[in-house]
């Protein structure tokens, strides 16, 4: 469903991405990990269309992003760590305007759906400025799956949410992978990866140092057997390969 | 703690205009920059008048001082507060929360407009021609920058002051009763003042604009006028002055009218004064946190049938709905809607009076307010892309084609200014409607009604065209948000950024009024004023044709926009 070749993305002569490869499948949820700077965002930007890539190939389904971007982003979403609103929508508005953009028919049955399991009802009038974070993280999210997108992309979506909300979000995430959408989901979250990620990323200095699951991981790496998850994720991004004591 | 303010301002600039000149590497920038400067060097040198011009420099401070006079009553009556108070989400998070007391805020905040200050002095000290202006260039500078920051001053006293009456009702007129008695006094005083010479400069107004300038000047000379207006007479006249002695007179009441203004700023020694300028920084600690585009005054939130939206359609008509939903709720959009609907009324129905005076009067100034609209319009309605581009990661996120994003973004502002120009148009309309005397009649009034409802919109169009093909185009140089520099202290740069735009809105217009001139002049000895219609027409497929190659041209551009190398915090 996702699939991503040789992507390389410079910043002037610095590389935050350099010859990254990988597939998500529908019902897989990929887990980005890496510690700041490993060039994450930057991967998931680059896979929503936001950034243009250096080098490589990114597709979407059937369609290529360079070649057929409106085609490809129809089938995603992407939801930033930071939601961005409209300050003059309300939360109804706000649905109805992405529902036009993604050419949502049945956007009136949608919005009732979604506004109540994101627990939005009460606030369909308010204008993000009455909103708390964690409510305009949850109002991001529900644009995002408005249209029954066949990718997600989540940038860290647990930033604001209470507990109730993280509990929400994660049975979301694991919903719509069980329904065929493939996730792309980045996180310093290592419980959160741990928990519903099928396969994790690991990148360091703009490369991947791992691709599996974490059972694979491990598994190249005897000397890590037996280690907390956090201790496993600590190894592979020390640059000098010491890993934890 | 000024160190540590004139670090932070010193620091913020450098590293801004680094950032800025980094864009050079860009030849799309270089070349900008060197049709920029090629521009100011025709303003500044080659238009410059090679002889003393005819305006007299009496005239020069009179009408110098009437601007002051505007700029201060522009500040006490609508408020400039969002402007001269506006901190940035940084600045609130450590100096709102820093040991910072006060008046060091106030400190700081004077300190940053001077950056501002500075720039447009020296583009005024480009602008005005030396053989009108002072005597050196350095002089001028100085005249320059004491007359805007005296103002800049004026202004955050002012919002000082409104806050105060705003916030504290009967109080703070209590408190205020003194100055707002002078106040009052003062403008009774002018009015009775003026009471008689009011006739010669409506005359005045009739036989031309020097004779206007005389029957001006002879009224300002009566006594109480003479009064009133000497402060705002001292901060002009060192700019006006021919010699380095005459200005070093001239100067020395204009930097006691600086010193005076920041003291008054400065020394809110009194608690209701503090408690006033607390309540004003406070506001803007509000402002800053909800973010720099929020807007000023949102108001009721059920949306009007007509801008309802449809579930499918084309996807470009929800970034049209978005940007026109936000125009509409604001408060100021429904005061100017019940404003018109109330002018057009008591227009049309003056406009009947034998008299007439009031509705002809009413009738030439909604018509200049008009045309001026077509002028600064685009540059007051930025519910475009302008706005929209600090949102360019949600944007591009979007299943929609760049030119799509281009297209709806230039059509919301478009329908905006050409609304507020048409609501102009028609209330000068209705309020010659009546004068039966007219020229040109109504017949021909009629027609040039109907023209500007075909016309603005197309002409409107390519304007907002061009307005976001240089936020495109130029994003690190272009003031992305919703507010724009403004007020006295950035007239400089938006004059001449004003004339740039004029310059390319011309220049697009060029062929499709000619194509439309040529056609009109072929046809009308045989078909008479009706060669005007095939004209319109064509002038109407001309401005579309080079609306589509730019909106084509321009969607190119944002698809390949990067939001990590454009040179503006996404």
């Amino acid at each position: 469903m996702i699939e991503v070749e040789s992507l390389e993305k410079l910043y002037g002569d610095f590389p935050a991405v350099r010859g990254l490869s990988f597939r998500v499948q529908p019902g897989e949820v990929l887990g980005l990990v890496g510690p700041n700077g490993a060039g994450k965002s930057t991967t998931i930007r680059s896979i929503a269309g936001i950034i243009i890539p250096t080098r490589g190939r990114i597709s979407i389904g059937e369609h290529d992003l360079a070649t057929d971007a409106v085609a490809a982003k129809s089938l995603l979403a992407f939801i930033p760590d930071e939601p961005h609103l409209f300050d003059y929508l309300t939360v109804e508005e706000h649905l109805r305007f992405v529902g036009r953009l993604y050419q949502v028919a049945d956007v009136d049955s949608r919005i009732p759906e979604l506004l109540e399991e994101m627990e939005l009802a009460s606030k369909r009038s308010a204008l993000p400025g009455e909103l708390s974070r964690g409510m305009k993280q949850k109002l991001a999210i529900a644009c995002g799956l408005l249209h029954h997108p066949r990718a997600l992309l989540l940038d860290e979506p647990l930033t604001g949410l209470d507990p109730v909300g993280i509990r929400r979000m994660k049975a979301t995430i694991t919903r719509r992978a069980e329904s065929g959408a493939a996730v792309i989901l980045s996180s310093h979250l290592l419980h959160l990866v741990e928990e519903i990620c099928t396969r994790v990323l690991v990148m360091r200095g703009g490369c991947a140092v791992a691709f599996g699951t974490i059972a694979d991981i491990v598994a190249s790496r005897p000397a890590l057997a037996g280690r907390r998850l956090e201790d496993v994720f600590l190894a592979l991004i020390d640059p000098t390969g010491a890993g934890p004591e | 703690m000024i160190r540590v303010f004139a670090y932070l301002a010193w620091r913020s600039t450098a590293n801004r205009v680094a950032r800025q000149i980094r864009q050079l590497r860009s030849p799309r920038y270089l070349a900008a920059l060197a049709l920029g400067i090629g521009y100011l060097y025709i303003v500044a040198v080659e238009q410059r008048p090679r002889e003393a011009p005819a305006v007299g420099a009496r005239w020069i401070e009179l009408l110098g001082s009437l601007g002051v006079v505007g700029a201060i009553l522009w500040g006490w009556i609508f408020g400039v507060e969002r402007r001269v108070l506006a901190f940035t989400p940084a600045e609130v998070t450590f100096l709102f929360s820093g040991p910072v007391t006060r008046r060091g805020l106030v400190q700081y905040k004077l300190l940053r407009n001077q950056l501002l200050i500075l720039f447009n002095a020296l583009l005024w000290t480009l602008i005005l021609a030396r053989e009108r202006f002072g005597t050196s260039p350095w002089l001028r500078a100085i005249s320059i920058w004491v007359l805007l920051t005296t103002i800049s001053f004026h202004r955050l006293g002012a919002s000082f002051v409104r806050t105060s009456l705003l916030e504290h009702g009967r109080i703070g007129l209590r408190h205020r009763v003194v100055s707002l008695v002078l106040l009052g006094a003062a403008l009774i005083a002018l009015a009775w003042g003026l009471r008689d010479a009011l006739p010669s400069i409506a005359a005045g107004w009739s036989a031309g604009v020097g004779t206007f300038l005389d029957a001006l000047t002879e009224a300002a000379a009566e006594p109480v006028p003479h009064l009133l207006l000497t402060p705002f007479r001292a901060m002009v006249r060192p700019l006006t002055a021919h010699s380095p002695a005459e200005w070093a007179r001239a100067m020395g009441p204009a930097l006691l009218l600086l010193l005076l203004h920041y003291v008054w700023v400065i020394r809110a020694d009194t608690a209701f004064e503090e408690a006033a300028a607390e309540t004003s920084l406070r506001r803007a600690e509000q402002r800053a946190l909800r973010g720099a585009a929020a807007p000023p005054a949102l108001t009721h939130r059920s949306v009007p049938r007509f801008l309802r939206l449809a579930p499918v359609g084309w996807p470009g008509g929800a970034i049209l709905w978005k940007n026109l939903l936000g125009v509409v709720r604001l408060r100021r959009t429904r005061d100017a809607v019940v404003a018109f609907v109330v002018a057009s009324i008591a227009a049309g129905l003056l406009s009947f009076d034998p008299n007439g005076s009031l509705a002809h009067a009413a009738g030439w100034f909604t018509a200049t307010w008009a045309g001026l609209t077509i002028v600064i319009g685009p540059q007051w309605v930025r519910n475009d892309l302008r706005s929209d581009l600090l949102k360019l990661d949600l944007l591009r996120s979007y299943p929609l084609r760049g030119r799509s994003v281009v297209a709806a973004e230039a059509a919301a502002s478009t329908l905006v200014v050409t609304a507020l120009q048409l609501g102009l148009v028609l209330v000068a309309y209705l309020a010659f409607l009546g004068n039966t005397r007219m020229e040109p009649d109504l017949q021909t009034r009629s027609v040039v009604l109907l023209a500007a409802v075909v016309c603005l919109p197309g002409v409107n169009y390519l304007g907002m065209l061009i307005q976001n093909a240089a936020a495109l185009l130029f994003p690190a140089w272009v003031h992305l948000g919703a507010g724009r520099p403004s007020g006295v202290e950035a007239l400089g740069q938006n004059m001449l950024m004003i004339v740039a735009y004029l310059a390319l809105l011309a220049a697009a217009l060029a062929v499709p009024a000619a194509l439309a001139g040529g056609l009109y002049v072929t046809l009308e000895p045989g078909i008479g004023g009706w060669a005007a219609l095939p004209a319109l027409v064509v002038l109407q497929v001309g401005v579309a044709a080079e609306a589509v190659v730019m909106i084509r041209w321009l969607g190119a551009v944002f698809e390949r926009i990067d939001p990590a190398n454009a040179g503006f915090a996404v």
